[in-house]
């Protein structure tokens, strides 16, 4: 009886687009993944020969094994060290709280496989602290493999259980706890029993994205892995193939990869499913009262954490600035390694910005309508668009390059060896943050602002760009510039994606590595650090914390 | 300005039916209340007007010219949000000016005209002034300035005081009825709040489940309520289960609680069962040796609840049959125990249907 079509203009058109995007580019490309998986050699017959092959083989299955229990290894650190961080910050009388909750994010926009090469730098075979305990006569054993791999998720991801542990400590209603008291509760028992099953939901979802990313993780088992198998490393190995390419392994590698992030989300929900609470703080929950001895030992443990994570990266930047003769360290100031990095061209670093500036742009504008729509125009095709769009998180960067490049090298769009199939492949990954960011502020804009301004005469999309984005800009630009910060320091779909011309910093340190002098790549590891941490500090007034915890 | 005709209108929420089936007449100039308890329909229906709320069936007209198929920018409806929604990045002065521009008004006389409507809702110091130094009271202010300074059609105000301390809320409902009175507009206005709805209205609709229960004037809708719901609803009642014994015209005997009683009732038959309301304020304590005025109804109960309110007394009198009653008197109670409830048998008011 009325136009209908006209009023759903905006949201059906974002919903096309959205889906066009991603049905084109993320969607597709998985099923081209999905379909290597299950053809033979001639890429004509349907078979299952290639998950047999590859379930029977030793090094693929001790590749499963090993991904799997790095994972849940690095996620139970995270959890064991970002818990008690994350209770510090929220509930004990310690000072210093904004810069230790600054710090202790710092390590998310750090690109992970740096921490892993700082960690080479001092405990590798040629180590600067193993050099220095040999000279002692201690023995050191060697910081390769499983240990070191958890050791620097651990160190670097976190965060990603401290920031909405944080929140949900600072959000528990206060009276339950008092209540617990009341009823003869101690401060401990009250704690076991009541405070820690309220937050359980958001140490699991942060115990979640660990597991996630250090499943998708490529850099650091690179650098660290030596000859033991991964799974996100051997898809690689088996796609850009040192002999011939084999599509079909690591097509089944890739497979068993989202199998394994699906599995995880599966848990995560089952375990959730049946604890829902929803608490809801009256006022900010007060601080405990704990001795000063207490007080100190919390403040302790958490500037302990902070430098922990934080001294790789440092070592990293100060050995970048001393001196080499071919590998060999002379602890006198240069700018040397610098020199050599730029010496054939500053291309590496002019492609890094432009394609994470072009990367953060795309994924604000679809983001941004995509979380308009979900937020503002609740259906159940908004509700697909919200599992849609952010299920680009639980597929690897290694498999998603993969589908792109087996989806784009021949046919109707050829994009294999372009820019532009980097950027879409940064587009899509980062989606889940931008809609994430997007809506986490839309939610907090009251819908009637909206409608007054409708009400008053101004058509909806005009409603849209004047009160709606200036409402959300300061937002929109943080996430704008965290998109930037994770694209620059993008390595796992990069690797499978660049070409020649269009190599980035970050593929320059993963040649780097491979060469024999540390100078270099110590030195392209610090631009990068250069290049992520100074965005971020220069706009850090307009990140919301939370937000840091979805990237 | 501007008479509404609501036809028909209905929207349903997946099973919940909204509204269903509503048909109002709102005249010209007149100050309309929708009034009901949360979920009633009353906000749907009020957002239907503006085109927030897609109407299922039926139509709405302005001055007999359909509007429902308008989009909500082009209604030219101001209205008053229960969260006020006055734009936090934009100045007050700027926040009034929002429609004015909008319509591409020239900036003198969208100048002119903030002036003018800041001082009729007495914030004239307001306009470089920005929402967060503002209190409550004064952002509903600055968005009842922003409805009106378009010179709207009709004016919707959704509970615009329900986020008002006590003695705020009254001395604003004084000033929108003065306001709506100044500008001769007519305002659908949407309450759950009956001593509010009573105080300005010309008339009210009560709504329950999304229909109308009773449209009428305050003293209307108090005093002849037409079902149990608005006799509860607006007010305080007692509802008494009754019998028709014999009808004489107009006038009915019903039994009720033991006592015949002679009142006025248009319907029912001898012998059917109604619910008979009699409100607080109708009933008194008949003190000892004090003599029941002629024509006057009595009932014998046990005083059971005292709760001394200041300015009046509100007690509960148990009768025979275990029902209470409640009355409201100046004056502490004279007696404890047995007690006489005295009435004026026309103040009963019958209501078909069950309580």
């Amino acid at each position: 009886m009325r136009s209908g079509l006209g009023r759903h203009a905006f949201p059906l058109g974002v919903v096309a687009i959205a889906v066009a995007f991603l049905g084109l580019f993320f969607l597709y490309p998985l099923l081209k993944v999905f379909g290597a998986s299950l053809l033979d050699a001639q890429g004509t017959t349907l078979t299952f020969a290639n998950y047999l092959s590859v379930l029977s083989n030793r090094f693929f299955l001790q590749g499963l094994t090993n991904s799997l229990t790095i994972a849940a290894a690095a996620a139970a650190f995270a959890i064991l060290i970002g818990v008690p961080f994350a209770f510090v910050l929220a509930r004990l009388p310690v000072g210093g709280k904004p810069a230790l909750l600054a710090l202790a994010a710092l390590p998310l926009v750090l690109p992970s496989f740096v921490g892993a090469y700082a960690l080479v730098l001092l405990f590798g075979r040629a180590g600067i602290v193993t050099g220095m305990l040999q000279s002692l006569g201690i023995p050191f054993e060697s910081i390769y493999g499983a240990k070191g791999i958890v050791l620097v998720y651990a160190l670097t991801l976190y965060p990603y259980v401290v920031l909405p542990t944080v929140a949900a400590f600072k959000s528990v209603d206060v009276s339950v706890e008092e209540a617990a008291q009341n009823l003869g509760a101690s401060p401990g028992r009250m704690l076991r029993t009541v405070t820690l099953p309220l937050v359980l939901p958001s140490i699991l979802a942060g115990g979640l994205l660990v597991f996630i990313e250090a499943l998708e993780n490529f850099g650091v088992p690179f650098v660290l892995a030596e000859d033991k198998p991964i799974l996100a490393v051997e898809a690689y190995k088996l796609f850009v193939g040192e002999t011939a390419s084999n599509p079909a392994s690591a097509g089944v590698l890739g497979m068993l990869l989202i199998a394994c992030t699906v599995a995880a989300l599966l848990i995560q929900r089952g375990i959730l499913a049946r604890r829902h609470f929803a608490t809801r703080a009256r006022g900010a929950t007060p601080l405990l009262a704990v001795s000063p001895p207490m007080r100190r030992l919390g403040a302790v443990y958490c500037w302990t954490v902070i430098v922990a994570a934080l001294v790789p990266f440092a070592t990293v930047v100060v050995v970048s600035l001393l001196e080499f003769r071919g590998p060999v360290l002379q602890y006198g100031l240069s700018l040397d390694n610098f020199a050599q990095l730029f010496q054939r061209s500053y291309r590496p670093l002019t492609n890094t910005v432009l394609l994470a500036t072009l990367a953060a742009a795309g994924a604000a504008i679809i983001g941004v309508p995509v979380a308009y729509v979900v937020v503002r125009h609740r259906s159940r095709l908004s509700a697909l668009l919200d599992v849609v769009a952010t299920s680009p998180f639980a597929v690897a960067g290694t498999v998603l390059g993969i589908g792109l490049v087996l989806a784009y090298s021949s046919g109707f769009l050829i994009l294999t060896g372009t820019w532009l199939i980097m950027v879409l492949a940064y587009i899509v990954r980062k989606l889940p943050f931008s809609v994430r960011s997007a809506s986490a502020i839309l939610h907090q804009i009251d819908p009637s602002l909206e409608e007054a301004s409708v009400n008053l005469g101004v058509a909806p999309l005009a409603t849209f760009l004047r009160i709606t984005v200036p409402l959300m800009l300061g937002g929109i630009v943080g996430g704008l510039v965290l998109t930037f910060v994770t694209v620059a320091s993008e390595l796992s779909s990069t690797v499978v994606l660049y070409s020649g011309p269009w190599t980035t910093m970050t593929v320059a340190m993963f040649q780097a590595l491979e060469g024999t002098s540390p100078g270099v790549a110590s030195a392209a590891a610090t631009v990068l650090i250069v290049f992520t941490v100074l965005p971020v500090a220069l706009v850090y007034r307009l990140l919301r914390r939370h937000e840091l915890s979805m990237l | 300005m501007t008479a509404i005709t609501i036809e028909g209108v209905a929207r349903s929420f997946g099973v919940l039916r909204a509204v269903d089936d509503v048909s109002i007449a709102i005249r010209d100039k007149e100050f309309f209340t929708l009034l009901g308890p949360s979920g009633c329909g009353k906000t749907t229906l009020l957002r239907m007007v503006a085109g927030f709320c897609e109407l299922d069936r039926g139509r709405i007209l302005f001055d007999g010219e359909r509007i429902d198929t308008l989009p909500p920018h082009g209604r030219n409806t101001g209205m008053v949000f229960q969260s006020y929604a006055v734009f936090p990045h934009l100045t007050v002065a700027d926040n009034v000016a929002y429609g004015l521009r909008a319509r591409r008004i020239a900036a003198v006389e969208v100048d002119r005209r903030i002036d003018h409507a800041l001082k009729l809702v007495q914030l004239e110091n307001f306009r470089p002034r920005w929402p967060h130094q503002l209190s409550g009271g004064q952002l509903q202010r600055v968005a009842i300035a922003r409805a009106i300074v378009i010179e709207p059609r009709v004016l919707l105000l959704d509970e615009p005081l329900s986020n008002l301390d006590a003695k705020l809320r009254v001395e604003m409902r004084t000033e929108i009825r003065r306001l709506q009175k100044t500008l001769g507009i007519t305002v659908i206005y949407v309450t759950h709040d009956q001593e509010e709805a009573l105080a300005i209205s010309d008339r009210i609709a009560v709504m329950r489940s999304g229909r109308i229960e009773q449209v009428g004037e305050p003293r209307a809708i108090y005093e002849q309520p037409a079902t149990a719901f608005v006799a509860e609803f607006v007010g305080t009642s007692n509802l008494l289960r009754g019998t028709i014994q014999q009808r004489d015209g107009e006038m009915v005997d019903i039994m009720v609680a033991g006592v015949s009683v002679r009142t006025r009732a248009a319907a029912g038959l001898v012998g059917d069962r109604v619910v008979v309301s009699l409100r607080p304020e109708a009933l008194s304590l008949l003190a000892p040796g004090e003599v029941l005025r002629a024509g006057w109804a009595r009932i014998v109960g046990l005083l059971s609840e005292v709760e001394y309110l200041g300015p009046v007394t509100r007690f509960t009198v148990q009768l025979a049959d275990g029902s209470p009653l409640r009355l409201m008197a100046l004056a502490p109670p004279a007696t404890a125990g047995e007690v006489i409830v005295a009435f004026d048998p026309g103040r009963a008011i019958v209501l078909e249907g069950s309580a």
